[in-house]
């Protein structure tokens, strides 16, 4: 029987498992001793049962207008904690910049007469909505939660692709992931010390709490959904449940007299923050679309008046639009005089006449991104498409090049993957997610990786039929452990039980001995079992916010 | 429930009556009261309703606003803020069943000519990175402004080799000659395309239509809002029927206004309130409500000549 990663091939890109054929890096040394040993065959055969935990839970994701199964491989992704601590700081100066440059968009505008960036480029995004111009917020934070996508290039290192400051969603994934991959490959959880994503939901109400108007001594938060038929309904019933606050649509909130509060069974409660997980355009019908009915009339208006905080803010996306995103090294240096930890990959603005030429004559080597496409609509990878598509694309840039940006292709890192009983190198990105509560932009360790599953498929956006990897940031080795000239022997000679009870002081992760392993594999799963529970219970009809008002007609 | 946006339009000054006031000697400033009065109606009670009025004067260097109030009936609350473009906003909502809703808004400016304006730049000046930068979003055509090649074309023809200054004066009595002055031929989704073709149009058309072609002749153009006291000779004390009003402002060095609806200059009989890219920025009134159909609104406009 062959062994589980024998024959695993290597290509140009950087394998994030292995340096060398049988050669893991660093981090997945303890991975690779404990599935190594495997065949493909068991493997599969817990990759199913994890399939089967994922789909009795119902996590889904709507692709191509279908509720599908969100795949999730069962190799896990391995990052190491210093390579973590790059990110970590690298995606936290990010968002600090970032915020700088809303508060400056949306204020003064000192960026604009300090020339960094050009005005058109905030003017001419869809995403710059005049109607926030002068809105304060209280504790200054509009970006209380985002996501940066990163890539890992040939040589290893990060790259942002995008910045999602606006709704970024997927965190409910990682929470899921962990908690699913804790089940089936208990194992793994307890030769490992993984930093916990559980907390997520803790970090993410303190930081919408911090963001109340602050005469408000015990503010209440509530979250804004579509409703059930949005794409990412499953998250926000699991954010509003593991938060433990309530899960509202717009015809649950009334906004009078400048002040929002939900309709409850037990009369009108005050609402103080509202995390919204609806687009702008449909969020306040007095200023955005007057068709929207799932918006709260008046809401933005009570936030000038500072009587309620939205989250995260609104005009954010002209923050994160694809254009922007060529300038955020610029806005680092500027708002923060500091040097991108992150950089950006190898962009191109079609602002000159030369750059467009140059572009329109390297199509095929280039990946040009539509400025206002989001989910991965609109990229051609030029390397992989066909010439009629190039064609397409040429028109299309030569008649408005603003509304595309040109990139020299990243050979995207590939993580093993299990694909058919075999494991096969697949593209794979992350997602950090981070959380600003106005004192510290918090970053959970790890994020979501999303894999491509076809092979040498290089968009892994979820809406593109991609899968997902549980994403581990793993703590130090003990000293002992570090010592050991090799893992395998480590492996052999030491059971978790025989190593040191107590955890290096300022540890960050649980202990590496077998009861708290397990206690944290008992919180994990029980955490899942509710999880699913909790998508149960806000089916339609079946919860709370069946119970408030609804039919009795909606003021806005 | 319905939700319907509500809104009213600027139509310009209609013809005034004949003067009862004492005769005074023109001077280059007047003090001026303006009642702005609009009435909505509906079918039956409409519980909610959520409102920006802009209708508080500006205060400039050639507007001093002395007064202004905003009243509404039913109660409401009300929220002021200044907006992105620099009108004053009152933002209100008001929950009590009601079926009529009335805002009036009462000010007391004064108003004289423009100010002294630097000398105009040239055309190579206004093609500068800067410049195109600086007024990218009043240079580009918007869906109320926007004006096909060949209006474009003759007006380019028309202007010749005049100065950005001049330009802006020929195109605003050009749009005057090619439009008659027509309440009810359009309405307030009406662009300027629309407009243009049918030849008629009131105050909002013409300086869209207007705002449109010096876009397009790269002179950055603002639309403003206002009011227009329509007697040149008005005595003071008379209140006289005036209307929401609509002009014009476009930039060759500094910003010049003028109103191509009456083809004159900004002066003391003109109060404005803002200013923006088009109608849709500046709109005296706007909101939504639930509740039955409107019924129907009147707008009124009483202006004063009181110095």
């Amino acid at each position: 029987m062959a062994d589980l990663f024998d024959g695993y091939p290597l290509g140009q890109q950087w394998d994030e498992m292995f340096a060398a054929p049988g050669r893991p890096r660093a981090p997945y040394s303890g991975l690779f001793t404990s599935l190594q040993p495997m065949s493909g065959e068991e493997l599969a055969a817990r990759a199913d049962v994890l399939s089967q935990t994922y789909r009795d839970a119902g996590v889904t994701f709507a692709h191509a207008g279908e509720e599908q199964p969100f795949p999730l491989d069962i190799v896990p992704r391995v990052i190491g904690h210093q390579e973590w601590a790059v990110i970590e700081r690298g995606v936290g100066q990010r968002v600090r910049a970032l915020e700088a440059f809303l508060a400056d968009v949306y204020g003064a505008g000192q960026v604009f007469a300090d020339r960094v960036v050009p005005r058109s480029v905030v003017t001419t995004s869809a995403h710059f909505h005049r109607a926030a111009h002068g809105l304060v917020p209280p504790n200054g934070v509009r970006v209380h939660v985002s996501g940066i996508d990163l890539v890992r290039d040939e040589a290893g290192d990060f790259r942002v692709l995008e910045d999602n400051l606006r709704s970024p969603s997927g965190v409910s994934y990682v929470i899921t992931n962990r908690a699913a991959m804790s089940q089936v490959l208990p194992e793994l959880f307890a030769d490992h010390r993984i930093l916990p994503v559980a907390d997520y939901p803790g970090r993410l109400l303190a930081a919408l709490k911090a963001s109340a108007p602050p005469s408000v001594a015990d503010p209440t938060v509530v979250l804004l959904t579509p409703g059930v038929y949005n794409s990412a309904y499953f998250e926000h019933a699991l954010l509003a449940r593991q938060m433990g606050v309530e899960l509202v649509e717009g015809r649950d909130l009334v906004c009078s007299g400048g002040q929002v509060s939900m309709r409850t069974t037990d009369g009108q409660q005050r609402v103080d923050v509202i995390y919204r997980r609806i687009d702008d355009e449909f969020l306040d019908p007095v200023h955005f679309r007057s068709d929207s009915v799932i918006g709260c009339a008046g809401v933005l208006n009570a936030a000038r008046a500072g009587r309620v905080t939205i989250a995260n803010a609104v005009g954010n996306g002209v923050a994160d639009d694809k254009l922007l995103y060529t300038w955020v090294p610029d806005l680092i240096q500027y708002y923060l005089g500091e040097q991108p930890i992150l950089q950006n990959a190898d962009t191109y603005r079609l602002d000159e006449p030369d750059t467009v030429e140059w572009v329109l004559a390297s199509l095929d080597q280039l990946v040009l991104k539509p400025v206002d496409g989001s989910g991965g609509k609109g990229i051609v990878i030029g390397p992989r498409a066909d010439e009629r598509t190039l064609e397409e694309l040429a028109v299309k840039v030569r008649s408005s090049p603003r509304d595309w940006i040109a990139q020299k292709p990243i050979g995207l890192s590939t993580s093993p993957t299990l694909i058919n009983g075999r494991i096969a190198p697949r593209h794979v990105d992350l997602r950090p997610f981070a959380v600003n509560d106005g004192d510290d932009v918090w970053v959970l360790p790890g994020g979501l990786t999303r894999v491509a599953l076809p092979e040498g498929e290089l968009v892994v956006n979820s809406s593109q039929g991609g899968g997902s990897k549980d994403t581990w940031v793993i703590t130090p080795p003990r000293p002992a452990v570090e010592s050991a000239p090799e893992h395998e022997v480590t492996r052999i000679e030491f059971t978790t039980a025989d190593l040191p009870a107590d955890p290096p002081a300022q540890d960050p992760g649980p202990p590496n001995d077998n009861a708290v392993a397990q206690s944290q594999q008992q919180q994990q799963t029980a955490m899942f079992a509710n999880m699913a529970a909790g998508r149960r219970r806000a089916e339609p009809g079946d919860g709370h916010v069946g119970e408030h008002g609804r039919g009795e007609g909606a003021p806005c | 429930m319905i939700v319907v946006p509500q809104s009213q339009r600027q139509t310009g000054p209609t013809q005034f009556h004949a003067q009862t006031g004492p005769v005074r000697v023109p001077s280059d400033r007047w003090r001026l009261q303006v009642v702005h009065r609009s009435e909505f109606r509906y079918g039956g009670p409409v519980r909610s309703s959520y409102n920006e009025a802009r209708m508080t004067p500006e205060n400039s260097s050639r507007q001093t606003t002395l007064r202004s109030r905003v009243e509404i009936e039913p109660t409401a609350t009300v929220h002021a803020y200044r907006d992105y473009w620099g009108s004053t906003v009152t933002a209100f909502d008001t929950h009590g069943p009601h079926t009529e809703l009335v805002v009036q808004a009462t000010s007391v400016v004064e108003a004289g000519p423009e100010p002294e304006l630097p000398d105009p730049v040239d055309w190579a000046e206004l093609a500068t990175p800067d410049v195109l930068d600086r007024f990218g979003e009043v240079l580009r055509p918007t869906p109320l402004t926007a004006m096909d090649a060949p209006v474009v074309q003759d007006v380019r023809e028309l202007v010749g080799d005049a100065d950005p200054r001049e330009a802006g004066q020929l195109v605003c009595r050009f749009v005057h000659g090619h439009m008659e002055y027509l309440t009810g031929s359009t309405n307030v989704k009406t662009n300027a395309m629309q407009a243009w073709t049918t030849g008629k149009g009131v105050c909002q058309d013409i300086s869209h239509v207007s705002v449109g072609l010096l876009r397009a002749l790269g002179l950055p153009a603002r639309y403003v809002s206002g009011y227009l006291h329509p007697r040149p000779s008005a005595g003071i004390g008379t209140a006289v029927t005036g209307e929401s009003h609509a002009w014009v402002e476009w930039w060759d060095g500094g910003w010049s206004g003028f109103d191509p609806t009456n083809v004159a200059e900004i002066g003391p009989r003109h109060v404005t309130l803002g200013r923006g890219r088009d109608y849709s920025d500046v709109p005296p009134l706007k909101g939504i409500f639930s509740g039955p159909r409107s019924e129907g609104s009147t707008v009124t406009v009483e202006v004063t000549r009181l110095a």
